[in-house]
């Protein structure tokens, strides 16, 4: 009972500093902002160990974050060999040959206009499909390592980013191209000169999605077969052998690769787009 | 129409034809392994009629594939379990849910974002990351403690996993669209002296709504993938994810194949219904189409 | 006879005007498996006894032991080496009844790979099930002393799915199939079983015991769930031996329970007949002998046995002995 009202009083403590700090001069800041921010995401922890302990949940249903903790301080060798097989073999070589076909792919119908009223429906209809299901039909072709899991990445993400570049070359003016016209510059020049960079914008749309994608696709193939080592291994076994600990230290490697993998592609896009208006405000 | 039909029909063309491709080279492997087990010689005349009509082929070619789905669709009552319309609506039941509970909880949370500061600074990147949790990693355990919360029905993890991917474009978009009128609207509202629930209602909602059709479309599209991956590996039991699942273990491909064609209808069918949507809500707002 | 048979059925409906609800969850997705549950339910075996019983399938996520925990079950079917790994978590699982008399695991192989004995496993690479299904196959290993983590001398493990393709595709040497299931996806494949080689762990003595009904310890001290789990052993038994009667039936009532409609007449038949083997021979009491070379394979002296220590109360008759008077 202590812990249940424990929580629920830091709640409240904390959503009162959060409230008084949003309000404050500190909330226009960064630092401010920030500490906002962690100290909603602690309240959260704070809760839910207070839930688990007030309710007396059994560690074999939801484990509290006191437990979880230590779990991934002590199994720091098998969440970092996992980290690699899943994130590193699996989701960034998809995430990189997916994009770098997507890429290819866009350029090469960039001169034809036929082919590009043809692929451009198709790629919006395919990249609102369910392709994670393709997911056991891949594992059937690629074997069971990390290459079946790179190629149900690069379904994945090929689409939406093909969509997106699609667009992105297209989203210069006529009156900027004509100039480059007038200046004589030839196809290659217009590309990488005007049309690329004003395309960046809607690439790393794209990509931001594929991010996210990546890691599911490379997540879900492991259900259907893998070695002994990698993320949704772990996961799938360990619920089997109820070492919930385990699980939920899994999913915050996840959520934290996963969160990196999204900033670390925000961080470029605000590097490559500050000349774009939503960079500036 | 015509200038957009005739390139995607060809595109098409192409796939189709890459397909057959594709099908004869995998599923040629298997014709000659099991000539060298039987100890004759084939040659590629023979093995081509033979890649076409394997019962567990590596990549079946596209009229089996059709086939299948259409005998699930019409072969037997649309109420039967063996009838893939039957699943393809317990699928869309589910993502109608999914999409349901996305969209209050994406709508209600921009405008908590939208009014308080504070929701902005501690909610909307906690609602960014939950965005990149892979939510199969999380699927297991949503099922897990619903059931412990007693939550018995079969539909509401599923809901849940197809509401978690569904409500952040909806979030994203709406908290743009109510902050899309310009200062000087809502200068001129305050004029008026406009209460700050008037200028709710009369300026900055009408004002989000564009924003928020776009968003219903990808809204939408996460919403079924959501379903499938709940129906996928935790319910196993019925939805289109089921027949995938149970295709894999029996080692049917066709049975996975015509699954997921019907998934892929079902999305062509409800972005068509969201499109539709859009353009009647506009056509009534007055905005040209 | 009759007379008395309706007098009978008259009782049970006056006693048990409220049916006692049980629910049972299944440890994988409907199949013949299961048979004598569903055998039970439709035959009114259960109805019978006054009894509600819901039962759930499983599948690839949902672990019955993690479910009974949750409160979302009364009683599961489990095998046994998942069952005791449990309990060492410190999740009090007991076998109340063993309709399975004998294991229907093995590993099947490929003769091309030049397998003839498990002597012949080393560096070569195995599929196995995991999801606590594992358990049986390290403690083979171990027995063998091979090494299962990747390490040179001893076995590849991989992860398989649900499905044979591992084999067929050449992925690997051997996989795990069930007698009643897998096994015969490779031979409709089309590969002879001549050219197959396969390892019963019943015949290489590390069987260990499998679906089995387990309940929560302390539920069995409540005199309620007991005349409960009784009455439902009692119905699920006499489901069983029904199913090994008449197997075509079986298979039928099963497939009509099957909620995907994906499964074949043809591979429930067949897994029936499979089955009945399994369970000929128990009338659902568990067997100590069986249990004692269970726990025995599981301590195996190798590096990594499944559980530490003997476990304690991890069976009863009680229910058993009440039930098959």
């Amino acid at each position: 009972m202590i812990w249940l009202v424990g929580a629920v009083v830091f709640w409240g403590l904390a959503w009162a500093l959060n409230v008084w700090l949003a309000g404050s001069r500190m909330g226009q800041r960064r630092a401010g902002r920030i500490a906002v921010a962690t100290l909603f995401g602690v309240t959260i922890l704070v809760l839910w160990e207070g839930l688990v302990r007030g309710f007396a949940v059994p560690p074999v249903i939801l484990p509290g974050p006191s437990v979880i903790g230590p779990t991934i301080a002590t199994s720091l060798p098998v969440l970092w060999a996992d980290f690699v097989q899943t994130v590193v073999k699996g989701a960034l070589t998809g995430f990189a040959i997916g994009t770098a076909a997507a890429f290819v792919t866009a350029i090469a119908i960039d001169r034809s206009p036929f082919l590009q009223r043809g692929l451009l429906p198709i790629g919006n209809f395919v990249s609102a499909l369910p392709i994670v299901g393709l997911a056991p039909i891949l594992v059937m072709w690629f074997g069971f390592d990390w290459q079946s899991k790179a190629a149900v990445v690069v379904v994945m993400v090929f689409f939406p980013l093909l969509v997106n570049m699609v667009a992105g070359l297209q989203a210069t003016d006529r009156l900027s191209r004509d100039l480059m016209a007038t200046w004589s510059a030839s196809y290659w020049q217009g590309l990488f000169k005007l049309r690329l960079p004003a395309a960046m914008p809607f690439i790393f749309n794209g990509l931001k999605i594929a991010a996210t994608l990546a890691l599911i696709g490379a997540i879900v193939a492991e259900f259907f077969g893998s070695p002994i080592v990698g993320m949704g291994f772990r996961i799938s076994t360990e619920v089997g052998r109820l070492g919930l600990d385990m699980v939920w230290a899994t999913i915050a490697v996840a959520a934290l690769s996963g969160s990196a993998f999204y900033g670390l592609i925000a961080w470029i896009e605000s590097r490559v787009t500050f000349w774009h208006p939503s960079q500036r405000g | 129409m015509s200038d957009r039909a005739i390139p995607v029909l060809t595109v098409v063309a192409g796939i189709v034809a890459l397909w057959y491709a594709a099908s004869v080279w995998m599923n040629a492997t298997w014709v000659f392994d099991q000539a060298e087990r039987a100890g004759t010689v084939v040659t590629w005349a023979e093995v081509v009629p033979q890649t076409m009509a394997q019962d567990r082929p590596l990549l079946p070619p596209p009229h089996q594939v059709a086939a299948q789905l259409w005998q699930g669709i019409t072969g037997q009552a649309v109420t039967s379990k063996r009838s893939l319309v039957y699943h393809g609506f317990v699928t869309f039941r589910g993502t109608m849910l999914g999409f349901g509970l996305g969209i209050v909880l994406g709508v209600s949370l921009a405008m908590a974002i939208v009014r308080f500061r504070v929701m902005e600074l501690s909610v909307m990147p906690w609602a960014i990351i939950s965005q990149t949790i892979p939510i199969v990693a999380l699927a297991p355990m949503i099922l897990t403690l619903s059931n412990q919360l007693g939550i018995d029905s079969r539909e509401v993890p599923k809901a849940i996993i197809s509401a978690y991917l569904s409500f952040f474009p909806v979030l994203v978009s709406m908290v743009t669209g109510l902050r899309s009128p310009d200062r000087i609207q809502i200068d001129l509202l305050a004029t008026y002296g406009a209460s700050p629930g008037q200028v709710f209602w009369k300026l900055r909602l009408p004002a989000s709504m564009p924003y928020f059709f776009a968003s219903l479309k990808v809204a939408v599209a996460a919403a079924l993938i959501g379903t499938i991956v709940g129906e996928l590996p935790t319910g196993a039991i019925e939805g289109l994810g089921a027949r995938m699942l149970i295709g894999s273990q029996f080692g049917e491909p066709l049975i996975m194949w015509a699954a997921l064609f019907a998934a892929a209808i079902l999305a062509g069918l409800l972005i068509l219904a969201v499109g539709l949507v859009e353009r009647m809500a506009r056509a009534r707002m007055g905005v040209a189409p | 006879m009759k007379k008395f048979l309706s007098a009978a059925v008259l009782a049970t409906l006056a006693t048990g005007a409220q049916a006692q609800d049980v629910t049972l969850q299944l440890k994988w997705v409907t199949q013949a498996q299961f048979a004598g549950y569903y055998v039970a339910e439709a035959k009114g075996f259960y109805d019978e006894e006054g009894l509600n019983v819901t039962i759930k399938p499983g599948g690839p996520d949902i672990a019955p032991t993690q479910v009974i925990a949750g409160g979302g079950a009364d009683v599961i079917v489990e095998w046994m080496p998942a069952a005791l790994a449990a309990r060492e978590k410190g999740l009090p699982l007991v076998n109340i009844a063993q309709p399975f008399k004998s294991s229907g695991m093995m590993l099947t192989c490929l003769k091309e790979s030049g397998i003839t004995s498990p002597a012949d496993f080393a560096d070569k690479t195995l599929g196995v099930w995991f999801f606590g299904n594992e358990y049986p196959f390290l403690s083979w290993m171990s027995q063998l002393g091979l090494a299962t983590d990747g390490s040179p001398g001893g076995v590849t493990v991989l992860k398989q799915g649900f499905n044979v393709d591992p084999l067929l595709q050449k992925q690997a040497a051997c996989i795990s199939t069930m007698t009643y299931n897998e096994y015969w996806q490779v031979i409709d494949a089309g590969i002879s079983p001549d050219d197959l080689v396969t390892f019963k762990y019943q015949d290489q003595g590390v069987a260990t015991m499998e679906d089995g009904l387990y309940v929560l310890e302390e539920n069995l001290k409540d005199p309620a769930f007991e005349e409960k789990m009784v009455k439902f052993v009692r119905a699920s038994m006499k489901g069983w031996k029904y199913a090994e009667e008449n197997p075509d039936e079986a298979a039928m009532i099963v497939l009509e329970n099957d909620e995907t409609g994906a499964q074949t007449e043809s591979h429930q038949k067949r897994m029936m007949s499979e089955v009945a083997k399994l369970t000929a021979g128990s009338n659902g009491a568990l067997d100590p002998a069986d249990y004692e070379r269970t726990v025995a394979s599981l301590l195996s002296p190798g590096s990594d046995p499944v559980i530490s220590k003997a476990p304690e109360g991890a069976w009863t008759h009680q229910i058993s002995d009440k039930a098959l008077q």
